[in-house]
């Protein structure tokens, strides 16, 4: 009885870590492919920014002195 | 760990050929091949061997980390901030600014240059989170009233000794950082200032800043503002349009132009000590010692590591040069100044560092060192990452920049008298106060900081807009040439980057190396390339 709680408890615990190695590598691997291709500036630089810059040309600024 | 060592090792083997510094040893190419064309995007990331790749990734993943925070801790008002400041938008371009800076960069210089652009980082975009959480102009927040708005050449450890309010260098998000990161955003704030009369041959520093107070870009907080005549004249300008614009009660603190002089510092001490008067006036508190005792001995033991980390500059055997040694310095001393524990922590770690490369006799940057300069250079060295590019295209070592020679007295953390002196000692060595304006004798400095650092070469950036600096550049290549030096002059509009390009600026060393010293590039593919579109 108390060798079966004990393996199903190992199971349990294998089939954490496994499931915690699964999405590390899955972060690993979606992160580290941004990072190496650059994805994210390209992004910021291509599509972001041109927006943003569109919206700052279109600002009223009261620029009285 | 043997077995680890022969797996990387061939792996490094295997994949060498994208490693942009091995391709230009070997006649293949080199870093410019990675980037599209004008844009300053890279196709992909720096291949820099699986250890170094992985560091820096995880470096990557850090300051992404800090960036979530800073959104995380104040999600509302980043987002006005966003929409309302032109500037917010340019800091998207750090992470390619990071990119740029450590260029080239492996082994122990990366692991240094890392830890200190995280601290900068982390500091950057706390900041940012409090600005913009308690800018009236975004709705305010629970501690806008506490807040004590000062230009930023003044340093934020004397208004420490303020309890409970929180001293925010005003310039220093919307202008004095965001000019090294971005290349076109000062422009379009010098455009705005001179659209209103202000002639376009003043500093384009001090252009911008006016231009960002007159489109409502600085943020605003406190009850008052301490504005300043630092670090020169066209400075006393852009403080008076800002007080206008701003329209807060403000104390101008008004220091000693020949500060190097014994009355200068009775003066200037006067002016800070009527500052502090101001203070507590306007907000009903007391100036309280121990408390600006408590972050006086965080600057006190940041400039103590600093003065050990200058031993190791002198010799061959410092892994910290270049941009990661000057950008780290001038945001420690001008943004962090004693009030951010983590720069003392990071300060620990790289001295033991440094240290331990002293004694391995450790060449940095695989020995491709050919001389070893001094840098008379501001913000336009920043933007233009022109540190690491005169390493990765000539050898060209910054050994220190000017920014590093700012104000490293110790302050008296026992005696208020003698601490008040000290304080003022070291605010008047502010970042371009000592060295381009108060005397001909603090441009002249450059040569006895060349030599104590073993130098053979001074690079000298020559601000066309300067007027503190018009006129020496002939009497400087005369004292070089009578002195010894490589000396190049590299003339430049500081932040605006239309009047003299970044193509420009390397052209100058580019003559020199190539005409005068008849030197080869370490790396051809970045003699001559066009980055006007890049931020």
């Amino acid at each position: 009885m108390k060798a079966k709680t004990v393996c199903k408890a190992l199971r349990l615990i294998g089939s954490l870590l496994g499931k915690l190695c699964l999405v590390a590598l899955i972060f690993f691997v979606v992160t580290f492919g941004i990072y190496i291709t650059n994805a994210e500036n390209k992004l910021i630089y291509y599509v972001i920014r041109p927006f943003l810059n569109k919206h700052y040309d279109s600002q009223v600024r009261d620029r009285k002195i | 760990m043997k077995l680890t060592d022969k797996l990387v090792g061939a792996v490094d083997k295997k994949l060498r050929r994208f490693d942009p510094i091995w391709r230009a040893e070997n006649g293949l190419g080199g870093q410019r091949d990675r980037y599209y064309d004008k844009t300053g995007v890279a196709k992909w990331r720096e291949w820099r061997g699986v250890r170094d790749t992985l560091y820096d990734y995880s470096q990557w993943l850090n300051n992404i980390v800090s960036m979530v925070q800073m959104v995380g801790s104040a999600p509302i008002p980043c987002l006005k901030g966003f929409w309302e400041y032109r500037w917010m938008g340019s800091y998207l371009g750090t992470f390619m600014f990071i990119d740029r800076l450590f260029e080239g960069y492996r082994g122990t210089e990366l692991r240094i240059a890392h830890m200190n652009m995280h601290a900068i980082v982390q500091n950057l975009t706390k900041k940012i989170a409090f600005v913009l959480s308690n800018d009236q102009r975004l709705g305010g927040g629970p501690y806008t009233d506490k807040c004590i708005p000062h230009d930023e050449t003044i340093t934020q450890l004397f208004l420490k000794g303020f309890k409970d309010l929180y001293p925010v260098p005003m310039q220093t998000l919307p202008e004095f950082i965001i000019c090294d990161i971005d290349q076109h955003i000062e422009p379009y704030y010098i455009d705005v200032a001179e659209s209103f009369g202000l002639p376009a041959d003043v500093c384009s520093r001090c252009a911008a800043e006016t231009g960002v107070a007159l489109d409502d870009a600085l943020p605003i907080l406190g009850k008052v503002m301490l504005s300043t005549n630092m670090p020169c004249n066209a400075s006393e300008a852009t403080s008076m349009f800002q007080r206008r614009r701003i329209g807060k009660p403000d104390f101008p603190i008004t220091l000693a132009m020949q500060h190097q002089k014994p009355e200068g510092l009775v003066y200037s001490r006067e002016m800070l000590e009527r500052a502090i008067a101001f203070v507590e006036e306007h907000y009903g508190v007391k100036y309280d010692w121990e408390e600006l005792f408590k972050y006086a001995r965080l600057m006190n033991e940041q400039n103590t590591i600093e003065l050990e980390k200058w031993d190791y500059f002198k010799t061959p055997y410092s892994p910290l040069s270049g941009i990661a040694e000057s950008l780290y310095k001038l945001f420690e001393w001008q943004s962090a100044n004693g009030t951010d524990p983590y720069f003392n922590k990071v300060d620990r770690k790289v001295i033991k560092i440094m240290r331990k490369a002293y004694e391995d006799k450790y060449v940095p940057f695989g020995g491709r060192t050919r001389h070893r300069a001094f840098l008379w250079g501001p913000s336009a060295v920043y933007y233009t990452d022109f540190p690491t590019w005169t390493q990765n295209c000539w050898g060209i070592t910054i050994v220190l920049n000017m920014d590093s020679t700012m104000g490293y007295n110790m302050i008296d953390t026992s005696d208020t008298d003698k601490a008040m002196d000290d304080l003022t000692a070291l605010t008047q060595r502010a970042c371009m106060r000592h060295h381009a304006v108060g005397g001909w004798e603090n441009i002249n400095a450059v040569w006895d900081w060349a030599r104590a650092f073993n130098c053979d070469m001074v690079l000298m950036n020559d601000n066309i807009a300067c007027k503190g600096m018009l006129g020496v550049h002939a009497m400087m290549e005369e004292q070089a040439r009578d002195l010894g030096f490589h000396f190049i002059f590299i003339e430049h509009d500081l932040e605006d980057s239309r009047t003299v390009s970044r193509q420009d600026m390397r052209k100058c060393v580019n003559n020199y190396m190539s005409v005068v010293l008849n030197e080869k590039p370490l790396d051809p593919t970045i003699v001559e390339f066009d980055d006007s579109e890049a931020y």
